[in-house]
C-alpha cells in the first residue's frame, strides 16, 4: 500500500514537471513561459524531497522557483518593445531541434533501459550536517572556486548592464 | 513497481530534451535561456537520484549538485544582463537578426 502510494506520488511529480516544462517551450506568451517554469522548478523542488534530499529542495525552492523566476521576469519586463503581451516565436530550425532532442530521448531511453546499475543506496540521517561537513573539508577547493565565481558574475553582471561610459 | 533509478533517470532525460528543444528552436533569448536552466535541472535530478539510488556511502552527489545550482545561478544573472545590453544596443533580442559577425 505505501509502495503503491510513493510510486503514484512520483508519477504524479513526473507528469507536472514534463507538463509544465512542455508548456514552457510550446507556449505562445513568454509571461505564461516565465510562471510555467516557476511550476517545473517547484516540481522539481518536490522531486527532490521525495528522493530524500531536504536541504536541496528547500534550495531549489528559493534559488530557482525564487531567484531565477524573478530574474527572468524582469528580463522579459526590460526587454519588452512593443505594447501587449511579449511574444515567444520559433525560428527556422524547428524540424532540425525537434530531431535532435527526439534521438537524444531515444538514445538515452536505450542507454537508461539496457545498462544494468548495482543496487545500493544512501539516505543521510542529516544532509544540512553532512553536506556542511564535506564542504568545508574536503571539498573546500570547489567552494572557494564557486565563491570566486559568483563574485565574477556579480561584478560582471553590473557592469554589462550598466554599459560603456554610463555613470 | 517501486520507483528506481531507471524512473529518474528517464524523466531527467526527457526533461533535457524539452529544454534541449526549447534552447535549440526559439528566437528570443530569454526563452532561450528558459529551456538552458531546464536542462540544469534535469542534470541535477540525475545527481540526486545517482547519490539516493546507487552505491555510495556520502553525499557527494548532492554537494555536486549545490556546485551546479551555484552556477546555474550565476549564469541566469549573466545571461539577463547580456540580453538588457543587446536590447539597449540594438533595440532586438530576436538571435536571428544578431548577425553581424556573419562573413
Amino acid at each position: 500500500m505505501n509502495e503503491m502510494i510513493s510510486t503514484l506520488v512520483f508519477y504524479a511529480m513526473a507528469m507536472v514537471i514534463l507538463g509544465t516544462a512542455l508548456g514552457v517551450v510550446m507556449s505562445r506568451n513568454l509571461v505564461h513561459s516565465a510562471l510555467l517554469m516557476t511550476a517545473c522548478f517547484i516540481g522539481v523542488g518536490m522531486l527532490f524531497f521525495y528522493l530524500d534530499a531536504d536541504f536541496l529542495g528547500a534550495m531549489e525552492f528559493m534559488l530557482y522557483s525564487g531567484g531565477v523566476a524573478i530574474l527572468v521576469v524582469m528580463g522579459v519586463m526590460l526587454t519588452k518593445r512593443h505594447d501587449g503581451p511579449p511574444g515567444n516565436p520559433f525560428n527556422n530550425n524547428t524540424i532540425l531541434a525537434l530531431g535532435g532532442a527526439g534521438l537524444f530521448v531515444l538514445v538515452m531511453i536505450g542507454v537508461v533501459i539496457s545498462t544494468p546499475v548495482p543496487a545500493g543506496g544512501y539516505v543521510s540521517p542529516d544532509t544540512v550536517n553532512e553536506l556542511a561537513d564535506m564542504m568545508l573539508n574536503r571539498y573546500i577547493l570547489p567552494f572557494e572556486i564557486a565563491a570566486t565565481l559568483l563574485l565574477a558574475a556579480l561584478v560582471g553582471a553590473i557592469i554589462l548592464a550598466k554599459g560603456d561610459g554610463e555613470a | 513497481m517501486s520507483i528506481g533509478l531507471g524512473h529518474c533517470l528517464l524523466l531527467a532525460a526527457m526533461l533535457f530534451s524539452i529544454g534541449l528543444y526549447g534552447a535549440l528552436a526559439k528566437r528570443n533569448i530569454i526563452a532561450i535561456l528558459m529551456g538552458i536552466e531546464l536542462m540544469l535541472n534535469a542534470v541535477n535530478i540525475n545527481f540526486v537520484a545517482f547519490n539516493r539510488f546507487t552505491v555510495v556511502s556520502d553525499l557527494t552527489g548532492q554537494l555536486m549538485t549545490v556546485f551546479a545550482i551555484t552556477v546555474g545561478v550565476a549564469e541566469v544573472a549573466i545571461g539577463v544582463a547580456l540580453a538588457y545590453r543587446i536590447y539597449n544596443d540594438r533595440l532586438t533580442i530576436n538571435v536571428d537578426e544578431l548577425d553581424n559577425m556573419k562573413g
